[in-house]
């Protein structure tokens, strides 16, 4: 299984301005001090192994699309993509790539909710134009057309839902139950958001277990409930989890804001014995630097409260590749 | 696997305020009683001159988000009582965790029980 990250950031995407460019050169250039470089290759590779990742990189701006590569593509088996987010519009030009060298022109989602940043992509998914292409959108709300085709009226879009050349279908999803999709076992979990929202666990033949869980609150005044969430978690490869916001904002000033914390991410991975944390849904407001330092702090934070084998805590990014 | 009993507890008053002083680790098999003592020790404080809680922490290992969370609960609790909180004598291991949680944002945090007072 290899878990694409396409789109990592929460509510709203957010693009570098200049100034935040010249920062980043202006840090290169004082760590390269002394450096001279023979060619661009060379330049490239200090920035990639030397630089800090918030100076020589950036954990990128697109909202929330995750693409879950499970199975064997050669054999047709189709893409599984968890929520339609900014990022999605990156993953159709790839995708429309791949289709071309033969993958299959089948795409299975699966929508943790029908919030904006979740759905903004799909109108700029150009695979939806394909007309040879199934898109099966899976959730655990029964209002996921509703949403879409909302987001593509005249009013907000150009270009109306119906206008789409894919064919298109919508399946309800239930907690509880197990789904084979594609190269996965796929299930469900309800979570704690405006208007709800749903965790998915993927497993796939191996055994390999990827969990998406974003935009999930957990509730102080609900903290036996989350034994249940350690349970869905459980020996997970990989857990992507909501981390928008610190421990402290999470219980006051953005409590019922519908998200969580580094803090409560690590304790339920943890409980949960998950080998594989990703920080993930990141506050539109924080630079590279800001993530970069909540990366560090959860770092410690999982050594300092560790009972058990240790938790690889990652920071998702735009880009990011995970093999499980 | 530590039982819930394991959170030892003790209060004191000084000062007309209540210090309360848990002992051990607050993590999943204490954060029960962990929460039940510090919402006893609201009460208390809410009858006492100074109407101010102190939870000494200088016999705390560690703490996770649980036992941060009963602090809110706790502190919650506090406010409408009109009673306020403050921490006390964190270890290097607590004071990161505060840190890294942004709790030292939430609640007043003192090197001695006097500065907590």
């Amino acid at each position: 299984m290899l878990i694409r990250f396409w789109g990592t950031r929460g509510s709203l995407p957010v693009a570098a301005t200049a100034s935040i460019v010249q920062e980043k050169v202006a840090g290169a250039l004082l760590a390269a001090s002394g450096r001279s470089f023979a060619d661009l290759d060379e330049a490239r590779a200090f920035t990639r192994n030397e630089l800090d990742f918030a100076t020589g990189g950036t954990f990128g701006g697109a909202t929330t699309c995750v693409e879950i590569a499970a199975g064997d593509p050669d054999a047709g088996d189709p893409y599984i993509l968890c929520d339609m987010g900014s990022g999605l519009r990156s993953f159709g030009l790839d995708a429309m790539r791949r289709c071309a060298a033969g993958h299959a022109r089948v795409y299975h989602f699966f929508m943790s909710h029908l919030h904006w940043d979740h759905i903004m992509g799909f109108p700029f998914f150009v695979p939806a134009f394909d007309p040879n292409a199934h898109i099966v959108i899976h959730s655990g709300h029964e209002d996921a057309e509703t949403a879409l085709r909302r987001q593509q009226e005249e009013i907000s879009f150009p270009v109306a839902f119906d206008w789409l050349r894919a064919k298109i279908e919508f399946r309800t999803l239930k907690p509880g139950e197990v789904y084979q999709i594609g190269a996965v076992q796929v299930e469900v979990m309800e979570q704690h958001h405006s208007h709800s929202s749903f965790g998915y666990r993927f497993t796939d033949a191996d055994g390999k277990i990827a969990v998406f869980s974003t935009d999930s609150e957990h509730k102080m005044e609900k903290m036996h409930g989350e034994a249940d969430v350690e349970a869905f978690f459980g020996n997970a490869d990989l857990v992507i989890c909501d981390t928008m916001y610190s421990l402290a904002d999470s219980v006051s000033m953005k409590e019922d804001w519908g998200h969580s914390s580094n803090v409560v991410a690590i304790d339920l991975c943890h409980g949960a014995r998950a080998k594989r944390l990703a920080l993930f849904h990141h506050e539109p407001v924080y630079s590279d630097a800001d993530i970069a330092r909540m990366h560090a702090e959860s770092i410690r934070y999982e050594e300092l409260t560790r009972e058990h084998a240790p938790l690889e805590v990652l920071c998702a990014y735009d880009g990011l590749e995970v093999v499980l | 696997m530590r039982k819930a009993e394991d959170m030892q507890w003790s209060s004191t008053e000084r000062q007309g305020c209540v210090v309360a002083s848990p002992d051990g680790r607050v993590d999943e098999a204490t954060a029960q009683a962990f929460a039940d003592h510090l919402a006893s020790s609201v009460t208390l404080a809410a009858e006492s001159p100074g109407r101010k809680l102190v939870v000494d922490f200088a016999g705390l290992d560690y703490m996770s988000s649980r036992g941060l969370r009963a602090l809110t609960l706790a502190k919650r609790q506090a406010d409408t009582a009109g009673v306020t909180m403050a921490l006390a004598r964190p270890n290097a291991v607590m004071r990161e965790i505060l840190a890294i949680s942004r709790y030292d944002k939430l609640f007043p945090v003192s090197d001695t029980i006097e500065g907590a007072l």
